[in-house]
C-alpha cells in the first residue's frame, strides 16, 4: 500500500469534491471506466470528497457533467505540483542543483589528513613527507595510490616501522608506528676502533681486543680513540682486529641558571574574548569584533574542519580565536627562595639527561649572588660507560 | 457443460473460487474494515449506509463514518464503524 501511495505522490493526484444528486451513478461510471479512486468520503447527502489521478481529471469532469454534478478541486498534491511551484524560482533550483553537485564532486577529493601515531609518539615532519609523496589536501581520491605513497615515505625515512593509509570518505587516516633508532652495528668480522662519545676522565679501562690508547686518569673528549683496533706483536707486525673492551669514565653534566629576585608573572584573569573566522582551503575570512579590549592577552587558535558525516570532511574550516586576558604580577623572592627554586629547576632538567641515576657520584652546587639575582651552577658527576664502535676506514 | 468441466479442473488445482468465477469474496477485519472482491458497483452511498451490488446479490452495510477507502476494478474497501450488514440474494 505504501508503494502505491508513493507512486501516486510521484504522479500527482487531486482531491476533489463532487456535489450532486446522482453521486452513486457518478461513482459507478467512473468505476466502469476503470479510473482509480480512493479515500472516498461522504460529507453530507449530496457532497462527496475523493482522490483521483491527474490524468483522469478531464474525463471525470465530463462524467460529472453527464450526471449533473459539480466538481471542485480541493487540493492538489504530488510532485508535479511541487515542481510547478518551483518553476518560477529558477535561481533557487539552480543553486540547489549546484550544491548537490558540489557535494558529489567534493566527495571525490581528500579534504583532511589525519595522522595517528601509535602510543602518541610524535614523528617530526611526517606531514611534509606525506604531502611530498603525493597525499595532499585537495587531491583526487582516485589518484592516490596508497601503496606507492607508503613505499615513498618509507624509503625517505628510516624511523617508521609501519605505515598504513586508509581513505574514509574525504578523510585520509595515516597510521604510523615509530621505529626506535638503533645504533649502527658494526659486524663482528669487521675491524673497528672504540671511540669516546662523551667528555670525561677515564676511571677504568679494560681492553679485551685491541690496544688501549688511553690510561686511567686521562681526560678525553668525544671523538677520541679509546681502544685501537689493531694489535702489535713482536714477530707478527700490525694485525687489525675488532676492538672490544669496557671503558668507564667520570662524566660531568653542568648547567647554570640565573634567577632574578623580582620577576613578572603572568596570571590569567579569566576574561576571554572569542572571534570566529572561516577558512576555505587557504583563503581566510575573519569576523573580528573590533580591537581587543584587553591590554595583555594570549591568543589561542582552534581550527575545526566542517564535516557532513563522521568521515565526510569539507574543505571549509571554522577558526575560533580566543583572547585570554592576563595581568602581569610582580613577584619578589628572597635570596633563599630564589636559590632553592633555581636548584630545583636545574636538578629536574639534569636528571632527565642522565640515564642511570644510581651512578651519580657527586653533586656540586655553586651560587654567586648579584644585585639583581642569583647565579646557580649545578654539576653532576656520573660514572658512565663511554665508547662506541667505529669502523676503521683504510 | 464446458463451464462445469472448467470448474472441476479448477477445483482439482485448488484455485480460489473468487479468482475464476464472479463469486464475491467478503472479508471483514475487526469491526471496522470490510473488503469486497468481485463487486459490480455501488448502488447507494451515505455516511451511515452503503449498498454494494455483486453478481450474486446486494450487500448493505450499516455503520458510522463509512469511507470507501480504495476502489479498484475488482475490489472495494469500506472502512468505518460497521454495525451490521446483510445480503439480498438474487433468486433465479
Amino acid at each position: 500500500m505504501i508503494i502505491k501511495k508513493i507512486i501516486n505522490y510521484i504522479y500527482g493526484y487531486l482531491r476533489i469534491t463532487v456535489e450532486g444528486y446522482y453521486i452513486e451513478r457518478f461513482i459507478n461510471i467512473c468505476r466502469n471506466k476503470k479510473y482509480m479512486m480512493w479515500n472516498i468520503k461522504k460529507i453530507n447527502d449530496i457532497k462527496l470528497i475523493l482522490n483521483i489521478e491527474i490524468k483522469n481529471f478531464r474525463e471525470i469532469c465530463r462524467i460529472a457533467k453527464k450526471t449533473q454534478c459539480k466538481v471542485k478541486i480541493k487540493t492538489k498534491r504530488g510532485l508535479p505540483f511541487l515542481l510547478n511551484k518551483y518553476k518560477k524560482r529558477k535561481v533557487f533550483v539552480l543553486f540547489l542543483l549546484i550544491i548537490i553537485m558540489t557535494i558529489f564532486l567534493s566527495s571525490n577529493f581528500v579534504w583532511n589528513i589525519e595522522i595517528i601515531e601509535e602510543n602518541g609518539i610524535e614523528i617530526e615532519n611526517i606531514m611534509e613527507d606525506v604531502n611530498k609523496a603525493g597525499l595532499k589536501i585537495g587531491e583526487l581520491k582516485t589518484n592516490i595510490d596508497t601503496k606507492d605513497i607508503i613505499n615513498k615515505v618509507r624509503l625517505n625515512r628510516d624511523d617508521i616501522a609501519w605505515m598504513g593509509i586508509e581513505l574514509k570518505g574525504t578523510n585520509a587516516i595515516v597510521k604510523l608506528v615509530k621505529a626506535e633508532k638503533k645504533p649502527e652495528i658494526v659486524d663482528e668480522d669487521e675491524y673497528c676502533n672504540i671511540v669516546s662519545n662523551k667528555n670525561g676522565v677515564i676511571t677504568k679501562i679494560n681492553a679485551q681486543d685491541g690496544t688501549a690508547n688511553v690510561k686511567v686518569g686521562d681526560t678525553v673528549s668525544s671523538g677520541d680513540v679509546l681502544i685501537n683496533g689493531w694489535m702489535e706483536g713482536k714477530y707478527t707486525g700490525i694485525r687489525y682486529v675488532h676492538a672490544k673492551g669496557e671503558i668507564e669514565a667520570r662524566v660531568w653534566y653542568t648547567m647554570n641558571k640565573t634567577i632574578p629576585y623580582t620577576t613578572t608573572e603572568k596570571r590569567n584573569t579569566g576574561n576571554t574574548e572569542t572571534n570566529y573566522g572561516i577558512k576555505i582551503n587557504n583563503f581566510r575570512i575573519n569576523f573580528p569584533k573590533g580591537v581587543s579590549k584587553f591590554k595583555f592577552y594570549d591568543t589561542i587558535e582552534n581550527e575545526n574542519k566542517i564535516k557532513l558525516f563522521s568521515n565526510f570532511y569539507l574543505p571549509i574550516s571554522v577558526i575560533k580565536t580566543t583572547n585570554q586576558e592576563y595581568e602581569e604580577v610582580q613577584k619578589t623572592y628572597s635570596m633563599e627562595e630564589a636559590k632553592s627554586l633555581g636548584i630545583q629547576e636545574i636538578e629536574k632538567e639534569l636528571e632527565q639527561k642522565i640515564e642511570n641515576k644510581e651512578n651519580i657520584v657527586n653533586k656540586n652546587i655553586n651560587t654567586y649572588e648579584n644585585e639583581t639575582g642569583i647565579d646557580i651552577y649545578v654539576t653532576y658527576e656520573v660514572l658512565e660507560n663511554i665508547g662506541t664502535n667505529e669502523k676503521i676506514v683504510f | 457443460m464446458k463451464k462445469n468441466r472448467m470448474s472441476k479442473i479448477n477445483k482439482m488445482l485448488e484455485i480460489p473460487r473468487e479468482v475464476y468465477s464472479d463469486v464475491p469474496k467478503i472479508s471483514i477485519i475487526g469491526f471496522d474494515e470490510m473488503i469486497i472482491e468481485n463487486y459490480k458497483g455501488i448502488l447507494e452511498y451515505e455516511e451511515f449506509f452503503v449498498r454494494i451490488s455483486t453478481y450474486r446479490g446486494i450487500i448493505s452495510i450499516n455503520g458510522y463514518n463509512l469511507n470507501l477507502e480504495t476502489m479498484t476494478n475488482d475490489d472495494i474497501r469500506v472502512t468505518g464503524k460497521i454495525e451490521s450488514f446483510d445480503f439480498e440474494r438474487i433468486t433465479d
